[in-house]
């Protein structure tokens, strides 16, 4: 019924996956790093899926909408922290944030 | 279906690529959404649709909003990024990258994800008995009793069967199906490890088990559902049909009706009779030179046999002819629900002798299995299996939720520094110490009551 086998949606994931660590190493805006992230969390979800459609086993939708979950509690946390640190410093480049370095 | 897919997945690639190179951080919040929202296409043709709308819903909907929120409420649109590093951390962030792709490509480069395919994980298979024999005649047969052994080189005798028919012997064993009644253990299924089982049927009057009157050698396959209906053949000996099952989720907007024809000397036949209720023949004159306008969906069901059809979902007036057009039994306004999977079993009831025979379509359900990725089989695994997970997750939003609470009230990050002060200056300058400087006296010694300062001896100053 679906031509489309599990393998195009891994390279697609793969390919993702990859851009989002790239923004991770190279943004320096705390909420683009933040989103990067997602971008990531995204990308596994959809492997998750493609997996599950393979293995005609329910139990990879149920864990990606646990990461889903998780991932909006993480955002809402993250957001929280970014406005603070805003707040105090009046900006949020990463590479500012060095106060905990020894 | 393949452009499809390529598109599609080329708009999510070029998304994430104007998100990580745009300089405005609302630009790419925008372009992260359209990323999103083509995850959320890939999840529906991946047969998630569930999935699908949760993405829409949470991923492009609450959390984008919360980051365009943010980004908005900071005044944090354009970046800060220092030109000296952004190169060289390019660089590097490409390299690895590029290394990383090539780790990951390497299993699908080499074939190591197609070489084979998944078995059904999923070794259970179901199995329920339908008693097809009027109760009428109570001493012969109320009661179907079967046992299930493995086979004995193929051959079955008596004498083994009668033991297997023991419970402490049969690998598994449905007791005491009434007429009328599917025995309900897993929506009216029995489930069985998948395997090859001979089974066993006898007939059980209450005090003893007669038989078996029955046996056969059945290959029960993974993920199947089988029916065995008993009922009196042609020449009133207790016979047993095996059906396997369709549990399959029917197609969109049908329900599927499983048709079995236990009236064993007349062929049956089932009519939709469109506004015509009540009928005892589908003749319109007595001569029946013409009958009334009908819709055939099953044409003359020889006897023991079986078919199925999918309706669609709405509102019927059937009827169960035979092959003299008379109307043996009218199901009037009988509803087609969408998905469901129904059988029934037309039977002939033991009327008092002499009186016109009467016939019955008894029903017995069959729920099926929801289809793949929607939000019953989700739901279903979700609340099932992983109900301690759902409490663990729920619990972390909540901690979450007075988290940002906490964090995220305007005067934080003030009232720690407030706090921070106040705990130093009691740890600092004790209310006693003050006291003993301002009024040069030692308190602490004993003979503070002489002389307060511009105070009472009632002691009501401050």
């Amino acid at each position: 019924m679906n031509p489309i086998g599990t393998e195009p949606y891994i390279v697609l994931s793969m390919v993702l996956f990859l851009m989002g660590a790239l923004g991770v190493l190279m943004r320096r805006n705390a909420i683009l790093v933040f989103m990067s992230v997602e971008l990531m969390l995204n990308s596994a979800n959809l492997a998750l899926v493609a997996f599950a459609r393979e293995w005609g086993q329910v139990n990879g939708h149920v864990f990606v909408f646990f990461v889903m979950t998780v991932a909006a509690a993480e955002v809402a946390v993250g957001l929280a922290l970014i406005v603070n640190i805003f707040r105090e410093r009046q900006s949020i480049n990463i590479d500012d944030l060095q106060q905990m370095q020894g | 279906m393949e452009w499809l897919f390529l598109a599609v997945s080329f708009v999510a690639v070029l998304a994430a690529a104007m998100m990580l190179t745009r300089q405005n951080a609302v630009h790419s919040a925008l372009f992260l959404i359209v990323n999103f929202g083509c995850v959320a296409f890939l999840y529906l043709m991946l047969d998630a649709p569930f999935l699908a709308m949760v993405q829409v819903t949470v991923y492009t909907g609450a959390i984008m909003v919360l980051f365009l929120f943010v980004i908005m409420l900071l005044g944090a649109e354009t970046t800060t990024d220092t030109s000296g590093r952004m190169r060289w951390l390019g660089l590097a962030g490409s390299a690895v990258a590029i290394i990383l792709l090539l780790i990951f490509a390497f299993p699908i480069a080499s074939d190591m994800l197609a070489d084979e395919s998944p078995e059904a994980l999923s070794t259970r298979a179901r199995l329920r008995v339908i008693n097809a024999i009027p109760g009428g005649d109570a001493e012969k047969f109320t009661v179907m009793e079967m046992g299930f052994a493995m086979p004995l080189a193929g051959t079955v005798s008596a004498n083994v069967a009668l033991d297997a028919l023991d419970e402490t012997k049969a690998d598994s064993r449905i007791d005491g199906v009434v007429y009328g009644d599917a025995r309900e253990a897993i929506r009216g299924y029995t489930e069985l490890e998948a395997g090859e089982y001979t089974i066993l049927v006898g007939v059980d009057d209450g005090s003893y088990v007669s038989g078996p009157i029955y046996t056969k050698d059945l290959i029960l396959p993974p993920e199947s559902a089988f029916s065995l209906v008993v009922f009196e053949n042609d020449e009133d000996l207790v016979d047993v049909a095996v059906l396997a099952d369709d549990i399959s989720a029917p197609a969109v907007g049908m329900m599927r009706l499983t048709l079995f024809n236990a009236v064993t000397d007349r062929q049956v036949s089932m009519v939709d009779l469109g506004q015509y209720t009540a009928r005892r023949s589908l003749c319109e004159d007595a001569s029946c030179n013409s009958l009334i306008p009908h819709r055939t969906l099953v044409d003359e069901l020889p006897a023991g046999d079986h078919t199925s059809l999918e309706l669609d979902e709405g509102t019927y007036n059937l009827a169960f002819v035979d092959q003299d057009q008379n109307v043996l039994r009218t199901l009037a306004e009988y509803q087609a629900d969408r998905g469901r999977i129904e059988t029934r079993v037309l039977v002939r009831e033991p009327g008092v002798p002499g009186s016109r025979a009467s016939y019955r379509a008894a029903v017995y359900h069959a729920f099926g299995v929801p289809a793949f990725g929607s939000p019953e089989s989700v739901g279903q695994v979700l609340f099932i299996e992983y109900v301690l997970p759902v409490m663990l997750v729920g619990m972390l939003l909540l901690v979450a939720l007075i988290g940002v609470i906490v964090l995220a009230r305007p005067d934080a990050l003030a009232q720690a520094e407030r706090r921070r002060i106040n705990r130093r200056r009691r740890v600092n300058r004790p209310l006693v110490s003050v006291i003993s400087q301002q009024t040069g006296a030692d308190v602490l010694s004993g003979d503070y009551l002489v002389k307060l300062p511009g105070g009472s001896d009632d002691g009501s100053a401050e």
